[in-house]
């Protein structure tokens, strides 16, 4: 069994996924993730608006690359932290 | 990799107990296994910082799909033209702020302008500053209109003191036939109206009451 199974099988089961997934949500909508990606997505979409050729597969190979390196390094040391403290506590807990 | 059978077989679950133990299925395996699976996975930091790591980029190629997809909406929709909005060519002029002297922001002069406010009482046209206290006497309330309020007070002492009382008061409308507004214009009429009542109520006699009515 890999481990992205065992994680996603153990996060879904205790609920810490929705949790974690908050979290990181709140904070990208902080430090303005959200919005530059929003922006990213519109610029492309207008670069090749005229045809109604992209499709949102087409967009997600293009953009997502871009959307995690826009990241800023300070949210994601402190989110992959967080994750960890989660994850390792849960070990604690039990 | 093949999941590690769940060595705590007897764990009573709805799932293990469908099916049967000897085939666990590794698709599908009970709680226990996952939990015990996880342990293992984190007793290692190398493996737990994968882990983390893992967690961190599905969650957030979950967060762009959920960006993606708004956007998609919003374009299938035409609502995104709808949040460029429109350039507008004349808000500069319409919107513009003033800064005249003697003008406030919309062009409009702040020179006082005279505000006159019509008595509701009397219909006259009062000045606003002098409203309140014309009111005040127009409608007879106050120390300054104590003409009117001391000859109202006088009149109802004076009938209150007959044991009939509202006949009286009745009389003198009858008498002079009108309303009390007519009696504020008039106070010598009014005088005399009263001594007629006082008369009548000195002859004492219910028959002179009968006789007014």
């Amino acid at each position: 069994m890999t481990v992205s199974n065992v994680v996603d099988q153990y996060t879904v089961l205790t609920g810490d996924r929705s949790k974690i997934k908050d979290l990181l949500c709140n904070r990208l909508i902080e430090c303005g993730w959200r919005d530059e990606v929003r922006l990213l997505c519109r610029n492309i979409l207008l670069e090749k608006g005229g045809n109604n050729s992209i499709t949102v597969e087409q967009l997600i190979t293009e953009v997502t690359p871009k959307a995690r390196t826009l990241v800023p390094d300070a949210v994601k040391m402190d989110l992959l932290m967080k994750i960890r403290t989660i994850l390792a506590e849960n070990d604690a807990d039990i | 990799m093949a999941a590690n059978p769940n060595p705590l077989g007897s764990v009573p679950l709805a799932s293990s107990a469908q099916m049967p133990p000897a085939t666990q299925n590794p698709a599908f395996p009970t709680a226990a296994a996952i939990v015990n699976n996880f342990r293992e996975l984190i007793k290692d930091p190398k493996t737990l910082d994968d882990a983390a790591n893992y967690l961190y980029q599905t969650l957030l190629d979950d967060a762009v799909a959920g960006i993606f997809i708004e956007t998609h909406h919003l374009r299938k929709t035409g609502n995104l033209s709808a949040l460029d909005g429109v350039v507008e060519d004349n808000a500069e002029s319409t919107y513009r702020i003033c800064e005249m002297p003697n003008l406030d922001i919309f062009g409009i002069s702040t020179a006082k302008k005279p505000m006159d406010c019509t008595c509701p009482n009397c219909d006259r046209l009062v000045a606003a500053a002098r409203f309140a206290p014309h009111l005040e006497k127009c409608m007879g309330m106050g120390r300054i209109s104590s003409r009117i309020a001391s000859r109202r007070l006088a009149t109802k002492e004076g009938t209150s003191a007959s044991s009939s009382s509202s006949s009286t008061y009745l009389q003198s409308g009858g008498n002079t036939g009108g309303t009390d507004d007519e009696d504020d214009v008039d106070w010598s009429s009014d005088k005399r109206k009263k001594k007629s009542t006082q008369n009548s109520r000195n002859n004492g006699s219910k028959k002179n009451n009968g006789k007014t009515f």
